[in-house]
């Protein structure tokens, strides 16, 4: 948006001087969507055209525009050079970057970025009964009496985490801290998460 | 789909020569049906007044493919929906009857998102193709006591929600049936503690599953409280 004038005045330009426009802009927007249609979580991802014309896409983004218009049967390829923070470039794919330019090719281009998935391990202590089951929100771990540990299901890089007790082991009751917080939340980071602890004592018998 | 072929040459010749059929019968067109993912069996699918029963797709597999018993005449109009629903270009607006836990629309997917109504002898052979997925339900509940902004409430790994001062409610994204859900606070708003309970599992801690009796009437479960003091 920010460069509309410039445009205008560029487009105006090589209306006037059209012969002397050679190679310049054609009328086409290489565009597309972020694939699928939720937003980048992080900043980082840069694509290409062709091998330059680096266009960075900033998190939040769902749609990319590159700055220099093409004109039909141009050949554009448009492929990644940088992947987002919480991504890699083997992770990240073009849909139908690579094709010479018309109306069509240009409304299908969409890139989309699988999140980097970490491992994730929560410590137990003391753990004598049967019956203990921990969630993280839709990961649902049975624990079986005398585990020392549970691995939970890999989670997204900068998403949050949160491990609860489901249910209590028989004749215990279990706490959970760690994570950043102390609470057995926080945020995934590039790591393995690794800081979440259970703790169980046992119930006071009753007189 | 094994006889497509034979059939549909069979019905091409047949309207190309309906005129020196004679007595014959008029040409009639076989509805070819595939329904994915259909987890529970209820899906009832209705063409011009028949119903059927859509089979569970066979152990292992995820979907089911069948011709439906009726077929249509040529130059009849037909349309294949859940019995008592409507459409909207090729989208269910009323949704019919369902399966449990389940919403199954005509397939958007490229190259099954085709029309699921039509004109008898409009094309060689008629393939319907529909799509189920999983409902999900609300999650959320009551605060109190917040008088600060920066609270932010997460369901695991499955999305957070900030959580505006003075807020008296909250809701999380849509947890799908049969999923467990389990909210904390994952940023304390300044000079004060949260802490969340309710939710219908055995311990009041804002955990719990999305099963059947909390689906019911696409309820949810709305019971979380986040209670907050000011820290001493």
């Amino acid at each position: 948006m920010k460069s509309s004038t410039l445009r205008a005045g560029l487009a105006l330009a090589c209306a006037i001087g059209l012969s002397a426009c050679g190679g310049g802009s054609g009328d086409l927007y290489l565009q597309g969507s972020i694939y699928p249609s939720v937003p980048l979580t992080a900043d980082g991802l840069i694509l290409q055209n062709n091998g330059g014309n680096d266009l960075a896409v900033p998190a939040g983004a769902v749609t990319f525009q590159f700055g220099n218009r093409v004109s039909t049967d141009d050949e554009f390829n448009i492929t990644v050079k940088q992947a987002p923070t919480n991504s890699s470039i083997a992770n990240c794919h073009v849909q139908n970057g690579h094709a010479r330019a018309n109306y069509y090719t240009i409304g299908q281009i969409s890139v989309y970025c699988d999140i980097n998935q970490i491992a994730m391990t929560v410590a137990v202590n003391g753990l004598t009964g049967a019956g203990l089951t921990l969630v993280n929100g839709s990961d649902k771990k049975d624990v079986p009496a005398g585990a020392t540990s549970v691995v939970m299901a890999t989670v997204s890089q900068d998403g949050p985490y949160a491990v609860k007790i489901l249910n209590q082991p028989a004749g215990q009751t279990c706490a959970v801290t760690g994570g950043d917080t102390g609470t057995g939340t926080g945020k995934v980071g590039a790591t393995p998460v690794t800081s979440v602890v259970v703790t169980c004592t046992n119930n006071a018998a009753s007189t | 789909m094994k006889f497509s072929f034979a059939r549909a040459a069979l019905a091409l010749a047949a309207s190309l020569s309906l005129a020196s059929c004679g007595g014959g019968g008029k040409a009639t067109y076989p509805i070819n049906i595939t329904v994915n993912y259909q987890t529970e069996s209820g899906l009832v699918l209705s063409t011009n007044g028949t119903d059927y029963t859509v089979p569970l797709p066979a152990a292992g597999q995820n979907s089911v493919t069948f011709v439906f018993p009726k077929q249509v005449e040529y130059g009849e109009a037909y349309s294949v929906i859940p019995k008592g629903a409507t459409l909207s270009g090729n989208t269910l607006v009323a949704l019919g009857t369902q399966p449990p836990h389940q919403t199954c629309q005509p397939s958007g997917r490229y190259p099954y998102n085709l029309l699921v109504y039509g004109t008898g002898g409009q094309l060689a052979s008629i393939n319907i193709y529909y799509d189920c997925a999983i409902n999900s339900y609300p999650l959320g509940g009551a605060i109190t006591g917040l008088t600060a902004d920066g609270l932010v409430l997460a369901n695991g790994n499955n999305g957070s929600v900030a959580v505006a001062a003075n807020s008296t409610s909250f809701a999380l994204a849509n947890v799908p049936f049969n999923t467990t859900f389990g909210v904390s606070v994952l940023t304390q708003p300044t000079g004060l503690t949260c802490s969340v309970s309710g939710g219908n599992g055995s311990n009041n801690n804002g955990t719990g599953i999305m099963d059947d009796a909390a689906s019911k009437n696409n309820a949810g479960v709305t019971n979380l409280v986040v209670s907050c003091v000011p820290n001493s």
